[in-house]
């Protein structure tokens, strides 16, 4: 079983429309994990049946028993977060505002403020319409993606590989640099980078490369739109070239990408020309690369 | 010598974890004494962020000679175990620990 990773560095890539024709094109040789849980979208694309959901906890907040509450207001005179106010003559806690420090709990003379592990979203495990499985997750209002919690999906979607014994495990990435990256790439057998020939695409291709670089992983490059600008094209051509970055393939852009999404499908399954072409030639490379 | 691996299972037989911060355990072998130790990670795996640098400086209280990683540390993690004057070496993926150690013998294991 091999681990694949697609990411980006720069948003509005592809990413996620290119992840999903490759999920189609894997069908039920391919567990799909969604890791950009920030923005997750690869659900619209996949029809999913949430057929299990469990919650997902990340730090922690800050919680009033009112029925010990003596009404002190300590906790609202110190709390740095202005996340305490009186509402009908009881002190509240808005769990927005609340950093989980623990202070409030600390300070409280009556003992009735308790921290409690904060429910930041949930995780499932669904059938998509690939024939195969998804593991996915979506965060509440104002919650974060972690490293924690794309390390949960990750392992959970390597267990159901292992299991059904699949030969992939096709991760749509998440964005950036920092800890949910790093979460992302570790462990992974091949990544795919995604760019376009923009000014900032090049810029985080080259970015995000010093994280895949750090960790040994072997990759690849897809550009895309790369007939909008031929300058950076070749500019990106160039770097791929001087790292030793496999160029997988060139797409031209194209409206299909836009109209398939608001259909809720994927590219390969909207049109059937010479998108559909190069991205089955693209998947192919990538298993083999991934594999030798 | 002391030698840490970092693991996903307990014995000689379990595959190297490739992941060096979120690792499920390390695995400690005393040369001399034989004795193979097993220290879960499971405190520092759960962490939301900075695991990383968490499971470097459980690395430190072990005090190892070697550690045996898969996809290797992060940058941070990276520069906290080199100024600790261990060797550190990376590539053990898709392998037990026991076939980690025997390449890391043959002087096999790519030394960051």
């Amino acid at each position: 079983m091999k681990e694949i990773v697609v990411i980006s560095g720069k948003g509005g890539t592809g990413k996620t429309s290119i992840t999903a024709s490759f999920a189609m094109l894997g069908g039920q040789d391919v567990v799909v994990a969604d890791c950009d849980v920030d923005a997750a979208d690869m659900h619209l694309l996949m029809a999913p049946d949430f057929g299990f959901t469990e919650g997902f906890y990340s730090g922690e907040v800050a919680v009033i028993d009112q029925s010990n509450c003596v009404l002190c207001g300590i906790c609202l005179k110190k709390c740095r977060f202005d996340a305490i106010s009186v509402i009908k003559k009881q002190f509240v806690i808005d769990p927005l505002s609340c950093e989980g420090c623990g202070y409030c709990s600390r300070i409280c003379p009556a003992k009735t403020i308790i921290n409690k592990k904060r429910l930041a979203g949930k995780w499932f495990i669904s059938q998509i319409k690939t024939g195969s499985v998804m593991v996915h997750a979506s965060l509440g209002i104002g919650a974060d993606n972690s490293g924690k919690l794309v390390a949960k999906v990750k392992n959970e979607a390597k267990e159901i590989a292992l299991e059904e014994r699949k030969d992939f495990i096709l991760v749509d990435g998440s964005p950036g640099v920092g800890c949910p990256v790093v979460s992302s790439l570790s462990g992974a057998n091949f990544v795919v980078l995604v760019t376009e020939p923009t000014v900032s695409g090049l810029h985080d291709l080259k970015r995000v490369y010093e994280l895949v670089k750090k960790f040994h992983i072997k990759s690849g490059c897809i550009i895309n739109k790369y007939d909008i600008n031929p300058d950076k094209t070749g500019e990106i051509l160039q770097f791929l070239e001087e790292n030793d970055i496999a160029h997988i393939a060139s797409l031209p852009y194209d409206e299909n990408f836009t109209r398939a999404m608001v259909q809720g499908q994927t590219v390969i399954e909207y049109s059937n020309g010479k998108l559909t072409e190069i991205l089955a030639e693209s998947w192919g490379k990538i298993k083999q690369l991934t594999t030798n | 010598m002391k030698i840490a691996f970092t693991s996903t299972g307990t014995t000689w037989d379990s595959m190297i974890d490739p992941r060096f911060g979120r690792t499920e355990n390390i695995l400690l072998f005393d040369e001399e004494t034989k004795e193979l130790t097993v220290v879960s990670n499971d405190d520092i795996k759960n962490e939301a962020h900075g695991a990383g640098t968490a499971t470097a400086q459980k690395i430190f209280d072990l005090s190892p000679d070697v550690l045996i990683t898969g996809n290797g540390p992060g940058e941070t993690a990276e520069k906290a175990l080199k100024n600790m004057k261990m060797q550190i070496c990376v590539g053990a993926n898709d392998m037990t620990v026991f076939q980690a150690y025997d390449l890391y013998k043959g002087g096999k294991l790519k030394v960051l």
